[in-house]
């Protein structure tokens, strides 16, 4: 269970990126995050990990104090949350089977891993993470020689790696064409239903959203705004709609689910 | 120069035109400032008053030895009058077009770039005679450089010597005359070239107290053994080893042999070269030289220094640069922006770093070459300690920018996965820093390398310390075997370089 409790973030600029947010994520739910760019939905995201540092509010997960975790046990709740970026953030020049063992540094003897040492049960962890994103022929290439798609499947083979019970997606499929998006969501879906890796995810496409999403927030200027189901996207009323993404949105392809199933 | 322009159509003229005009005669911009073109007019008066003022500089140069002014300026025109009359000119044309164009800009606030046209025109002119600048040279004195540069362009003449085989037979002369006759002729050998001298003591000529020559014994030479048909050279060696060919009547001297290899010659003894020690028998040679073969192509001296050097210097770049990447990578750090923001003393020690990284890199490699010769003394380490410096500056910047452009998302997704501090840097950072680490390493390694060839001019080692010598010394054919070998190095390097740092970039 992660509970967000009056959780407020002003940057050092003076930017009120959240404030006041608060919402329950039960175990097992794919949690997704709407709102315009800007509206704090990153931020959020960073907040529960902690790569930010939250002003104010409390954050609650399993019985542990996120909001108050330092040091080793900070880098314990990290290891078991996943991360999946927009810009997928591989470090381009290591190779893919790299970037997978990346996502056990958490667990590993620090001192061996600086010398690119890990354990064999962990390289077979990176090999079977491989084999389930289908790029096990892809391992010794460079990251940046791999396509869009292919990048965001290292992702999330790096944060498989982890052995999360949750996983972070920060505008997942933002950088890719619908069928990759689809593609993309897909894994997020299966590990969210197979493996019951609780998923909190932030989405632009309202059609996407009605899709995977168990459990929607919206944000909009750091507020939260809205809250309901999947199923309570599509019967969004107009109102609500502009609560969330302003008064100047227009409403097009919200309810239609024509998009392809995953490949 | 924006209020200039905003103000050329509001505000008129505060004087009329004529009046304006009638300003700048008096003064160069006056009527235009007066006219609210400030800057325009500041703009004239600064630049007439520099055209005036180096005109009669040079004018003063010109006519250094003359002591009025109007006999400088005779002078001057006497001298130069293509570039005096042209000065005098322009300053008049720039002085009248000035009241003109005070005139239009009191009028309608335009004026047009004559005026600036001319002054540009007057700086160039200037320019032109105080860089010296002679065209005519590069035509009149081509013949003259033909030699040397031929020389440099094709020096392979000098890269290889080929010495002669000498047929060698002498005499030793006791100075002064001995008592006992002098020593015993060396004995006949057959086969071998033989000379007796007749007789085998005796003095040197020399100076009287009236500097009066006074000439030295004869001796009578007697020669056999050397081959017919070639020229003997006659040599004298001294007790110290210094050698001179003999002169007779101001020529070398040579003696052609007979059929059998024999000859006689008289010749006087020479002037003493070096004082001798009084009341001690000097023994002295005759000696008959005979060249009568080449011995087989070797390597010449300067070759094998150029060579030497060579090597010297690619080593000299190749220190440089690693001392210079080991200082500069911790300087790297204090001189990244992103590493350096935080608090304010960070900021000040990256600010610090910068502005001596600045001053350090502003100034040449040649002159930390001349601090460095002062302080360890000439050779290469002089030189390395300058490159060094210079190297570290130069790297610290570029490492310094490219930790700066690292791509802070991989850092962000690392920390994400629960890696500590240490593991972050070695995951995120260092795999982003290796190629352009790598890639400007080697171009600092190619920039070293081709400084330390010139280093040496100012004393810091490498092959740069001997080309200058050989060009201080005329020996322009050894002098190009050095240009020879720093050109052709460069180019390997330079090639080298770039293919390396294309494969890992």
């Amino acid at each position: 269970m992660l509970e967000v409790r009056h959780l407020t973030k002003i940057y050092d600029d003076g930017t009120v990126a959240l404030s006041d947010v608060s919402f329950t994520v039960r175990p097992g739910e794919f949690l997704v995050i709407i709102g315009l760019s800007g509206s704090g939905k990153s931020t959020l995201l960073r907040c529960i990990n902690r790569l930010h540092d939250p002003t104010d509010g409390a954050i609650v997960w399993d019985g542990v104090e996120v909001t108050a975790a330092q040091g080793e046990d900070l880098r314990r709740v990290r290891r078991q949350i996943g991360m999946v970026f927009q810009q997928f953030n591989l470090v381009k020049r290591s190779s893919v089977l790299t970037n997978v063992l990346t996502g056990r540094l958490g667990y590993v003897n620090p001192a061996a891993s600086l010398i690119h040492m890990f354990p064999a049960a962990d390289r077979d962890l990176a090999w079977k993470a491989l084999d389930r994103v289908g790029l096990r022929d892809q391992a010794h290439k460079q990251a940046r020689e791999l396509s869009g798609g292919q990048q965001q499947r290292v992702g999330i083979a790096r944060a498989l790696m982890q052995q999360p019970r949750m996983i972070l997606a920060d505008e997942p499929v933002a950088s890719l064409d619908p069928v990759l998006a689809h593609s993309i969501l897909g894994y997020l879906e299966q590990l969210n239903r197979e493996d019951h890796i609780t998923v909190l995810c932030s989405l632009h496409y309202l059609d996407l959203v009605q899709k995977y999403a168990t459990q929607v927030i919206g944000l909009r200027a750091g507020r939260l705004v809205w809250q309901g189901t999947g199923e309570d996207v599509r019967r969004m009323t107009d109102s609500e709609f502009k609560d969330v993404y302003g008064e100047d949105a227009v409403r097009t392809s919200a309810g239609l689910t024509g998009e392809e199933e995953k490949p | 120069m924006k209020m200039n322009r905003a103000s050329r159509e509001e505000p008129p003229s505060r004087i009329p035109p004529w009046a304006a005009g009638i300003c700048s005669l008096v003064v160069p911009g006056l009527g235009q400032a007066l006219a609210r073109s400030v800057w325009r007019g500041v703009l004239v008066l600064v630049s007439a008053a520099a055209i005036l003022g180096m005109l009669i500089w040079r004018v003063d140069i010109l006519g250094h030895l003359q002591t009025t002014a109007a006999a400088k300026l005779a002078k001057a025109f006497d001298l130069q009058p293509g570039f005096t009359s042209i000065l005098i000119v322009s300053v008049l044309l720039i002085w009248i077009w000035n009241a003109w164009d005070a005139r239009l800009q009191a009028k309608n606030g335009r004026g047009g770039f004559v005026m600036f046209a001319l002054i540009l025109f007057a700086f160039f002119a200037l320019g032109w005679q105080i860089s010296e600048i002679s065209p005519s040279k590069l035509v009149t004195d081509f013949p003259q450089a033909m030699k040397p540069l031929g020389q440099v362009v094709w020096p392979w003449k000098a890269a290889v010597v080929r010495e002669p085989i000498l047929s060698v037979a002498g005499a030793s002369i006791i100075v002064p005359t001995a008592a006992n006759g002098g020593p015993p002729p060396d004995p006949v050998v057959a086969g071998k070239p033989h000379l007796a001298s007749v007789p085998r003591t005796g003095e040197l000529s020399l100076l009287d107290e009236n500097n009066m020559a006074v000439p030295g014994t004869t001796l009578h030479l007697t020669a056999s053994g050397f081959r017919a048909g070639i020229p003997v050279e006659m040599w004298w060696v001294d007790p110290l080893g210094n050698n001179f060919q003999l002169r007779k009547s101001g020529s070398y001297l040579t003696v052609m042999p007979d059929e059998k290899g024999a000859f006689t010659v008289d010749i006087v003894m020479p002037y003493s070269l070096g004082p001798s020690a009084k009341g001690k028998e000097d023994p002295h040679r005759v000696e008959a030289r005979q060249t009568i073969g080449l011995a087989p192509m070797k390597a010449s001296e300067p070759l094998l220094l150029v060579i030497q050097r060579m090597v010297e210097t690619i080593f000299m770049g190749m220190m440089a640069t690693l001392f210079g990447i080991i200082l500069s990578i911790p300087v790297s750090f204090l001189a990244a922006r992103n590493i350096m923001s935080g608090s304010p003393i960070l900021v000040a020690i990256y600010y610090f770093t910068r502005t001596v990284l600045n001053v350090i890199r502003a100034i040449e490699p040649l002159i930390w070459a001349l601090i460095a010769v002062v302080w360890v003394g000439l050779g290469p380490f002089a030189g390395i300690v300058a490159l060094t410096v210079h190297s570290v500056a130069a790297l610290g910047k570029l490492y310094s920018e490219a930790i700066e452009g690292i791509d802070p998302g991989p850092i962000e997704a690392i920390q994400a996965t629960g890696a500590t501090r240490l593991q972050t840097i070695m995951y995120a950072v260092v795999p982003q820093m290796v190629s352009p680490f790598v890639s400007f390493s080697i171009y600092r390694w190619d920039v070293n390398v081709r400084m330390s060839t010139v280093i040496g001019l100012v004393g810091g080692g490498g092959v740069g310390f001997i080309l200058v010598q050989y060009i201080r010394l005329l020996d322009y054919r050894a002098a190009g075997i050095a240009v020879w070998f720093i050109a052709i190095t460069v180019a390997i390097l330079d090639y080298v370089s770039a293919e390396i740092r294309a494969r890992f970039v």
